[in-house]
């Protein structure tokens, strides 16, 4: 079979540095095709390329038997290539019918016909099983609603090749499954996929071939993946010498009790949360998608007013009003799932979004910071967390994902937290990262932090977590120690879920967040 | 690429093109008029300066959280008449008077980031507000009337010389150190930057938005107050109208200096040059026997053409910082 899209010996270079390298990559028509690679191997460019984002050096583009040059976007959608991006690309204020049809608004005179581009958005809502109401504005979704949002209107283009870059980074194993049914019909239907990702299981068991980067060259040019492990994978992205090595076994060792919920009602709509969380003890917070494990850390920092029940943190009673008294009096961080949005300051240095949480203390006579003590402060933790930095004054903005997310973590290191929530830790990173913070969230509890672990890959939080509470409808709904076997613990997890919603009658829509103020 | 490293990087020190565009202003004025040196086109210069940069600095410091104070003018204008008033009224002393004026501006903003930070109501339409409150208030208390009779200590203590260094020279050099001292060296100053360049992020790291915020304000109103004071002891009369022109050049100085608009990143050196340099473009004009209407206009050109270089610079910066990276992960 010849391909649909081939890729021929692409390169890019920027000033300096080559990019890509005389890559190859070839699609054909119904297969799902897996494109991996470390945090700078390549993977971006080569999609920016596809896209029409930036022009190849070198090599050809051919599109069923065609050569291609792609000037813009427009281009390359046009020619039949659709895209999610990693990045979200959504307009907040206009409805997710809207985001969804931006470019292709249907009209009638000149005027938005609203009601057909609604029926048309559903029709694609409904395929994803999402259950939001086209006309929602989708600054009210979830990060998780909003990624299906986009692989909706990528779907609805309907187009001989489908680029996925991360699609399952922010949503759910729940999500993942429909997803990865939806994929499976398209591929049989004869569209061409190609799906990046970190998570190798996922692509392990959707896709049929693949292609690695590494260094900006292919070490697998479109291989079959039948019969490769994880570890071949990994060996192929980071070479033989540096594969990922196991996390190895752990015996939690809790102290006293840090954090304490009994009762906790929120104005978010948390109801009847009761949970606790001990020094030393990496606690897991799971649940699907509009559970609201977020939402309660941020109820907790003070985003949502707790409404009844009480928090206690080291057996006092808390009343934590901002962010600000949270880490002060109480000792308590959060590292956001959204690193981007409310993680870093991008602009600024590595030092400045390091020390931000540690300015009071760092400050000299008279009030004083001075850049000297501020890099003397952090050095050893950008140096423990490996952060790949070629200076301190770095920009964040300008290092990989994987390095800025060490980044975010470091600030709460500098902080010394007792308390720490640490909310989707790995996502978008690549697997050497993901096994240094999976160590590194072990280590802190081994130090005596109390961790409180939101995430939504479940492989993750089974690694990971001591105990577990599950999450379903802002309330918590289960609590089990965890074995750390993954077919045990996942199929007890789910029936957790399962169960409470059998229990209840589905609400029409997505529990909306009530009374919540920015954080 | 094709430039040299060593021009690439001159344009990572954002400031020095300004000043080179600031020297070459220089030659080509010093070229173009004998008068130009002289001690009393000098001194006209630096009687702009005085007042201009504490302009530009107030502005600057809304601009570093990500906001912005259109009221600069109006506290500048009612900090004027109430400095005049105190001192032909009532013979107050003038240093208490000076200390009582900038108070006001200080109060004024305290009033601006106070709103802000309790009704989270977008800076941008309460400064507006305040603008007109303060003006009114301004016109109310004089019926226009501008305040005469300004003692003589106050015009010889502005014309004074320190050594043979002229007073006024001073002004602008100290609120910059200032106001580079409090951004750079002091929790409140970083504070500013973190929230002007993420506030999600800042508040999250345990930054209080709403304490910056008045913190800001009451900074930017007394720099606005002490801009006001010294109009009047360069004018020599408390007019009303003090101010009121002010609003173009206290955001064209930040942004030609190469302050980001959507806050976290302001340049305390560039804003300065930049002020020498809007102040050299109008002498220059003056100098060249130009129609005075038209300087707006080239003060137009000179915002236009200093943003669109920023712009290329940082673009042109960000391109070596990309390809650094990747050589040296």
């Amino acid at each position: 079979m010849s391909a649909l899209l081939a890729v021929n010996g692409v390169s890019k270079s920027y000033p300096g540095v080559r990019a890509l390298d005389r890559v190859n990559l070839s699609l054909e028509a119904g297969e799902i095709h897996a494109l991996v690679g470390e945090n700078g191997a390549g993977k971006s460019s080569l999609i920016k390329i596809l896209t029409g984002v930036i022009a190849p050096d070198e090599g050809e583009i051919v599109l069923g038997g065609a050569p291609m040059r792609f000037a813009r976007p427009r281009e390359s959608l046009a020619a039949g290539i659709a895209v999610v991006h990693q990045e979200r690309n959504l307009i907040p204020r206009y409805s997710v019918a809207e985001n969804m049809f931006l470019d292709r608004l249907p009209t009638r005179s000149g005027v938005v016909q609203h009601r057909q581009m609604q029926d048309d958005a559903r029709r694609w809502l409904d395929v994803l099983e999402l259950a939001v109401d086209p006309a929602t504005p989708v600054r009210y979704l979830s990060v998780a609603q909003m990624q299906l949002v986009e692989i909706g209107r990528a779907l609805s283009l309907q187009s001989k090749v489908l680029l996925l870059d991360e699609p399952t980074a922010s949503i759910t194993e729940h999500e993942v499954e429909r997803l990865i049914g939806i994929l499976r019909r398209l591929r049989d239907q004869g569209t061409a996929i190609l799906f990046v990702s970190h998570k190798l299981e996922e692509v392990i068991s959707l896709c049929d071939r693949i292609t690695v980067l590494r260094d900006g060259q292919n070490t697998a040019d479109a291989r079959p993946l039948v019969g490769m492990s994880k570890d071949d994978i990994v060996t192929l992205m980071v070479g033989r010498e540096a594969a990922v090595t196991e996390l190895g076994e752990r015996t939690a060792t809790p102290g006293q009790c840090r954090l304490e919920l009994s009762g906790v009602a929120t104005a978010a709509g948390h109801e009847g949360i009761d949970l606790k969380v001990h020094a030393g003890e990496v606690v897991g917070l799971y649940g699907l998608v509009g559970a609201g494990r977020t939402e309660l850390a941020k109820a907790l920092l003070g985003a949502y007013p707790v409404t009844a029940g009480s928090v206690r943190v080291d057996g006092k009673p808390a009343r934590i009003r901002n962010p600000l008294e949270a880490l002060r009096r109480w000792r308590l961080g959060y590292v956001s799932e959204d690193r981007k949005g409310e993680g870093l300051i991008l602009a600024h240095s590595v030092t400045r979004n390091t020390a931000i949480t540690v300015w009071h203390r760092l400050r000299r006579a008279g009030g004083l910071i001075w850049g000297a003590i501020e890099k003397a402060y952090i050095r050893p933790l950008i140096e423990r967390l490996d952060v790949r930095t070629p200076s301190l004054d770095q920009a964040v903005g300008n290092l990989s994902g994987g390095n800025q997310q060490k980044v975010s973590v470091a600030k709460w290191l500098a902080a010394d937290t007792r308390i720490l929530i640490i909310d989707e830790p790995t996502v978008g990173v690549d697997v050497r990262t993901k096994g240094y913070l999976h160590r590194l969230v072990w280590k802190l509890a081994d130090e005596g932090t109390a961790v409180v672990l939101i995430t939504s890959e479940l492989a993750e939080m089974i690694q990971l977590a001591d105990r577990i509470y599950v999450m379903n409808r802002y309330r918590v709904v289960g609590d089990i120690a965890n074995s750390r076997d993954y077919d045990a613990m996942s199929g007890a997890l789910m029936q957790i879920i399962q169960a409470d919603n059998d229990r209840r009658v589905p609400p029409a829509t997505a529990p909306e967040n009530r009374g919540g103020k920015h954080v | 690429m094709t430039s040299s490293p060593l021009l690439a990087r001159l344009l990572r020190i954002e400031w020095l093109p300004l000043l080179a565009m600031a020297v070459a202003a220089i030659i080509v004025l010093a070229l173009i008029s004998s008068s130009f040196f002289s001690t009393y086109n000098l001194f006209v210069m630096l009687r702009i300066l005085s007042v201009t940069s504490l302009v530009a600095l107030s502005q600057m410091v809304t601009i570093a959280i990500g906001q912005m104070n259109l009221a600069v003018g109006a506290i500048g204008g009612l900090v004027a008449i109430l400095f005049g008033a105190m001192l032909e009224l009532y013979g107050v002393p003038i240093p208490l008077a000076v200390l009582a004026a900038v108070g006001v501006g200080l109060a004024c903003g305290a009033i601006n980031g106070w709103l802000i930070a309790w009704t989270r109501i977008n800076g941008f339409i309460i400064t507006l507000a305040m603008l007109s409150v303060f003006t009114g208030l301004n016109y109310g208390i004089t019926k226009s009337i501008p305040f005469y009779n300004m003692p003589q200590a106050l015009k010889s203590a502005y014309d004074s010389y320190l050594g043979p260094v002229p007073m006024i020279l001073f002004i602008p050099v100290l609120a910059a150190l200032g106001v580079g001292f409090i951004l750079n060296f002091t929790r409140a100053g970083r504070h500013m930057l973190a929230m002007g360049g993420n506030p999600a992020a800042a508040e999250l790291a345990g930054i209080s938005i709403s304490r910056t915020t008045i913190f800001t304000h009451v900074l930017s109103g007394g720099l606005a107050g002490l801009a006001g004071v010294v109009a009047v002891a360069r004018l020599g009369t408390a007019e009303p109208t003090i101010g009121a022109d002010w609003l173009l050049a206290s955001f064209a100085a930040p942004v030609i200096g190469g302050a980001a608009l959507a806050g976290g990143y302001v340049s305390v050196i560039g804003t300065m040059i930049a002020v020498v340099l809007v102040i050299l473009l109008e002498n220059g004009l003056l100098l060249a026997r130009t129609n005075p209407f038209y300087v707006q206009f080239f003060l137009g050109a000179l915002i236009l053409l200093a943003v669109m270089f920023n712009q290329w610079r940082a673009r042109r910066v960000a391109m070596r910082v990309t390809t650094r990276r990747v050589v040296s992960p």
